[in-house]
């Protein structure tokens, strides 16, 4: 009976040729819609975790609460760590290295306009590894052992002064000239702004400045596995040397890839969810061509159960041509999603363009495929399960009705 | 003596409700003996697509028994009735009814495979039964590319194919011109003569002369007529 119903059900849906191609293009936008927004979520959550997992051996200290609001510039809580605070690390064992991020203000002075600015001052190799080449928009970065050069945000280049500021060009800063190098794209609305940065070396920073108010510690350890003791032992110090509770937060970027993968996981459900409703349409979609064939085929049904179909027999045809419609166009939607990935991660990279330091690669996973054909089939049955059940019911006297 | 294939016992069926009541048929006991050759004749609205409806199992008589094949048919359930109609009867429509999307040799094949008849058995007998039809040649033919008679004939094929053992055929010939209407007529009486029951609703008295027994409805009143 298998065979039978697939023969039946090709030729009705063939019959009505065209009502069935639209029936299937909206199961396909509704798959497809789901297989491309998995594949943006995964690629995304793939690039992601590749970028942070390349930093697991890397703890952040920072002062407060969170580390991102220090991470990365302007946003300086106003406390600052001590030297003694960097001994206590500089004692402690399995750690590689230690680099600072210095913060503070200063006057600097373009093109006759003075304004104060925010300074962040870095070790070079840290830089390197905070900011990444294409968040540049100009320019390139400080090498090591560079003097009197400076990074800037776009809001520095572009909105501060009365004049723009392009790469080669002066600004004094507390009286000393610097030479810009590498000018970073418009971020906006991204996370950790850069757009008024003013971005130089630590030495140059505590030779200007006269400083080192410490805003950020950044240190690499030797053995991966010890990331989170030894941020617990960072954090509880520093807090003994300051006397309080909470002073310094130590971040280890596996909490971070925690924290990320969390959010992207919720990306992905949101997402999904989005797409669900073009297959909650496809599906009524379905159901509403399904309940008019079962109309049109009053007389059909009749005749069957006249010539000995039961109910069973009658509601698997339906239901046979129900599935037919959603794998079809389940399968059609699959492939679509393959090309539609694409063309929205196409879309999307160039949207991010403006500081995002990754490229996003659309990923199709065999769980989607699988997720993807499994609903269609869900679809195709649970829609066609009203209009078989209605069919089921026809009475066969149907047959012999409007003679 | 042959025994009985159906029975009818005290069968009536109304339309409506009491006011505007509609008795189609009144208390009708009907025996009917395997091999008859049945007409049931009568003028328009008397009532006799209401009795074949009945004795076909497409329709419940509002009171009264039917008795096909011994078992009392009021007591099954849609599935079992769905397996009489499947395998004791085989019902032949004045419009043919043939599913349109279905060639010739298909239609035939659709009620055996509702019996879960093998598709190689099933391939083989309808070609037999459409070749004793004379429809060889039209085997691949849709309805729509067929003439009344041809299709009437697909319906006979079809009504045969589970080897039922009553033919119930409900003005066969109404939509066909006289030729094709005797070559109907002499396709069910040979299938009668290898033993078959056979009934007949008729307009035309030449066919129902043709009949072992005739039957006469009258406003819902069914005489046996004795010719
Ligand atoms: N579904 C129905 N609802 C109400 N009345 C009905 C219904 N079906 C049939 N009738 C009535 O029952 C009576 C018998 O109808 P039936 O179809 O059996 O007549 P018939 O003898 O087959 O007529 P014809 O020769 O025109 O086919 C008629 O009066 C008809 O109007
Ligand atoms: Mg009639």
């Amino acid at each position: 009976m298998f065979r039978d119903n697939v023969k039946l059900a090709i030729k009705n849906l063939r019959n009505r040729l065209s009502r069935s191609l639209l029936t299937l293009l909206g199961i396909s936008i509704g798959i497809m819609a789901i297989i491309s927004l998995l594949a943006l979520g995964e690629g995304m959550q793939q690039a992601i975790t590749g970028e942070l997992s390349s930093l697991s051996d890397v703890i952040i200290v920072s002062t407060g609460g969170n580390a991102f609001s220090a991470f990365g510039g302007g946003g300086s809580t106003g406390q600052y760590f001590t030297q003694r605070d960097i001994a206590v690390i500089q004692r402690l064992q399995g750690i590689k290295e230690i680099s600072t991020q210095l913060s503070g203000s200063a006057l600097a002075e373009y093109n006759g306009k003075k304004t104060i600015v925010s300074l962040t001052g870095m070790d070079i190799a840290v830089m390197r590894l905070q900011y990444s080449t294409t968040s540049l928009k100009a320019g390139g970065f400080l090498n090591e052992g560079d003097q009197n050069k400076i990074m800037i945000g776009y809001g520095i280049a572009h909105d501060t002064f009365d004049a723009d500021i392009s790469v080669g060009g002066r600004i004094k800063i507390n009286g000393e000239k610097f030479f810009v190098t590498g000018i970073f794209g418009k971020q906006g609305m991204g996370g950790v702004s850069s757009d008024s940065i003013v971005l130089m070396s630590s030495r140059d920073f505590t030779k200007l400045t006269g400083q080192s108010n410490i805003s950020l510690i950044y240190l690499r350890i030797e053995n991966v596995k010890d990331a989170e003791s030894i941020a617990t032992t960072i954090q509880g110090a520093i807090n003994e040397n300051h006397g309080r509770k909470d002073f310094a937060t130590a971040t280890t970027m596996t909490s971070i890839l925690e924290t990320v993968q969390s959010i992207t996981g919720i990306l992905q459900v949101v997402l999904v969810g989005i797409a669900s409703i073009a297959l909650v349409v496809a599906s009524i979609g379905i159901m509403n061509t399904m309940l008019t064939s079962v109309m049109e085929r009053t007389r059909e049904i009749g005749i069957m159960k006249a010539i000995g179909a039961t109910n069973q027999d009658i509601m698997s045809i339906f239901i046979f041509e129900g599935m037919l419609l959603s794998s079809v166009g389940g399968i059609i939607g699959i492939i679509l999603g393959v090309f539609g990935s694409q063309g929205l991660t196409l879309i999307l990279n160039s949207f991010m363009q403006m500081g995002g330091s990754m490229n996003l690669t659309p990923v199709i996973t065999i769980t989607s495929v699988v997720l993807a054909v499994t609903v269609s089939l869900m679809v195709g049955v649970l829609s066609s399960l009203y209009p078989a059940y209605k069919a089921a019911r026809m009475s066969p006297i149907e047959a012999v009705r409007y003679e | 003596m042959s025994k009985d294939v159906i029975v009818t016992q005290n069968i009536s069926k109304t339309y409506g409700k009491p006011p505007l009541q509609v008795y189609a048929l009144r208390e009708t006991n009907l025996q009917i003996k395997q091999g008859d050759y049945i007409a049931i004749i009568g003028p328009s609205g008397s009532g006799k697509s209401t009795l074949m409806n009945l004795l076909g199992c497409l329709d419940k008589p509002t009171s009264g028994n039917i008795i096909i094949d011994g078992s009392d048919v009021s007591t099954l359930n849609e599935n079992e009735l769905a397996r009489i109609r499947r395998e004791k009867i085989g019902f032949i429509f004045q419009k043919y009814n043939l599913i349109p999307t279905l060639n010739a040799l298909e239609n035939v094949e659709l009620s055996m495979g509702f019996a879960g008849v093998d598709s190689q058995t099933r391939t083989k007998k309808a070609k037999q039964l459409l070749e004793m039809v004379e429809l060889t040649k039209r085997m691949t033919h849709k309805p729509s590319e067929m003439s009344g008679g041809e299709q009437q004939r697909v319906a006979i094929a079809r009504a045969l194919a589970n080897n039922p053992s009553i033919i119930l055929a409900d003005e066969p010939t109404g939509n066909v011109d006289t030729k094709s209407g005797d070559n109907i007529m002499r396709i069910l009486e040979e299938v009668n003569k290898k033993g078959e029951t056979i009934i007949v609703v008729t307009h035309n008295m030449a066919i129902a002369q043709r009949a072992k027994r005739v039957l006469r409805i009258q406003d819902g009143e069914v005489k046996e007529e004795h010719v």
